[in-house]
């Protein structure tokens, strides 16, 4: 394999505001005013992100071999991109990084969609109901 | 009820209006101020604003409370803010969506009995701010690797694509399965061995759930300031022993979300 890192083995340090990040941190995390406060607590209605995704899933499983098959594919493939590759030699290694960089942001775009998505469907679940 | 000290925040309102309310981000120390360009959920109609009490302050601002929360501008509002403040004070952060009704209410409820609890908290997060460190496995390397160290693995693959797709429901299951086994496995092997990397720099460690179903660790560390060149050291060390195979990426400073109180647990979770 000639999967290349993105960021060459150093840690990236991005913006710790990017929406993916923010979500998993503030909406599972902090402290939780319930906890203290019974009597002013506002019920205010939250547009809630569910910002876990179930690890071991149907769904999950059935992506995994999807891409199992992916990669078949494309190993058995023998075409065009492969022959350009043992031409190029550097050209290929830069390729290769495109598409692991591509797969990321792929990723980050899709809970991008998810919370526009959510945001059209407000739900009127509070903070705690999300707990469990 | 000792007042005395109070001070209320200029965006104070009267108790009959019902149709706002106070938006808590976290707990500061009374003697921090806030900057001028500090911008919370209301953006620049309500500013952010701090509710004192004896040592302790609520940081807020005052909320519509006829519009719903949860953009994404009010969740990165509420982080950014949180995360700016940590890098200069000490901040007990709230989980988002925290709103009481008026300024009092604070006061009374929230600031009063808990302040020495709060105190202290802060006290303990003096000069320490947490960091995130993520890493995820590129999917065509760690889906290979699965396939060379599973002859099961590479059988199901080979099933599957002899047959016709309506037919191997069940095998693709049993191989996502073999593969999200086999990721789990590494997920628990790569995370224990970030957490012990980083223990000699960070006062406490937190393993957060994965995100993502290739994420290969997720962890929040507690880390005292003067220690944050060596923890990014530690980092880019891991990074460096594991390129190709995890995608490394550091978050931080942020506030301490993942080590904050729980009432009637005393000390804090960091101890």
């Amino acid at each position: 394999m000639s999967v290349q890192p993105v960021s060459g083995g150093v840690a990236e340090r991005p913006s710790p505001t990017g929406l993916a990040d923010v979500i998993d941190t503030i909406l599972d995390k902090g402290m939780v005013i319930d906890a203290y406060v019974r009597v002013s607590l506002v019920g205010i209605e939250l547009l809630t992100i569910d910002a876990r995704i179930v690890v071991a899933s149907v769904d999950t499983y059935l992506r995994f071999a999807e891409a199992v098959n992916r990669l078949d594919l494309a190993e058995s493939g023998q075409g065009l991109p492969e022959i350009m590759q043992n031409m190029t030699q550097g050209a290929s290694a830069h390729k290769t990084k495109g598409v692991v960089q591509g797969v990321l942001e792929a990723a980050e775009e899709k809970l991008h969609d998810l919370g526009g998505e959510r945001e059209r469907e407000p739900s009127r679940r509070r903070r705690r109901g999300e707990e469990d | 009820m000792s007042r005395t000290s109070a001070e209320r925040g200029p965006a104070s309102t009267p108790q009959d209006d019902h149709g706002s309310g106070f938006y808590i981000y976290g707990l500061v120390p009374a003697d921090v101020e806030v900057t001028p360009d500090a911008h919370g959920v209301g953006g620049e109609t309500f500013p952010v604003t701090l509710i004192r009490h004896r040592e302790i302050a609520a940081l807020v601002s005052e909320i519509d409370l006829n519009r719903p929360l949860g953009t994404p501008d009010n969740l990165v509002a509420h982080e950014r803010l949180l995360n700016e403040s940590a890098a200069e004070v000490p901040v007990l952060p709230m989980r988002f969506g925290a709103v009481m009704t008026d300024a009092d209410a604070i006061i009374d409820e929230l600031l009063t009995p808990y302040h020495d609890e709060f105190l202290e908290a802060l006290g303990e997060l003096e000069g320490r701010t947490e960091f995130v460190v993520r890493g995820r496995y590129p999917e065509k390397q760690v889906l290979q690797e699965v396939l060379d160290e599973e002859p099961e693995a590479r059988r199901l693959r080979d099933e599957i694509r002899a047959l016709p797709e309506e037919v191997t429901r069940d095998a693709r299951i049993r191989l996502g399965e073999l593969v999200n086994q086999a990721i789990t496995a590494r997920r628990e092997a790569d995370t224990e061995a970030l957490v012990d990397e980083l223990a000699p720099y960070s006062v406490a460690a937190a393993v957060r759930e994965p995100t993502h179903e290739r994420d290969a660790a997720n962890v929040a560390v507690l880390v005292e300031n003067e220690r944050r060149a060596d923890l990014e050291r530690a980092v880019d060390e891991f990074a460096k022993r594991n390129a190709g195979r995890i995608e490394v990426r550091l978050l931080g400073p942020l506030a301490p979300y993942d080590f904050v109180m729980a009432p009637q647990e005393g000390e804090g979770a960091w101890d």
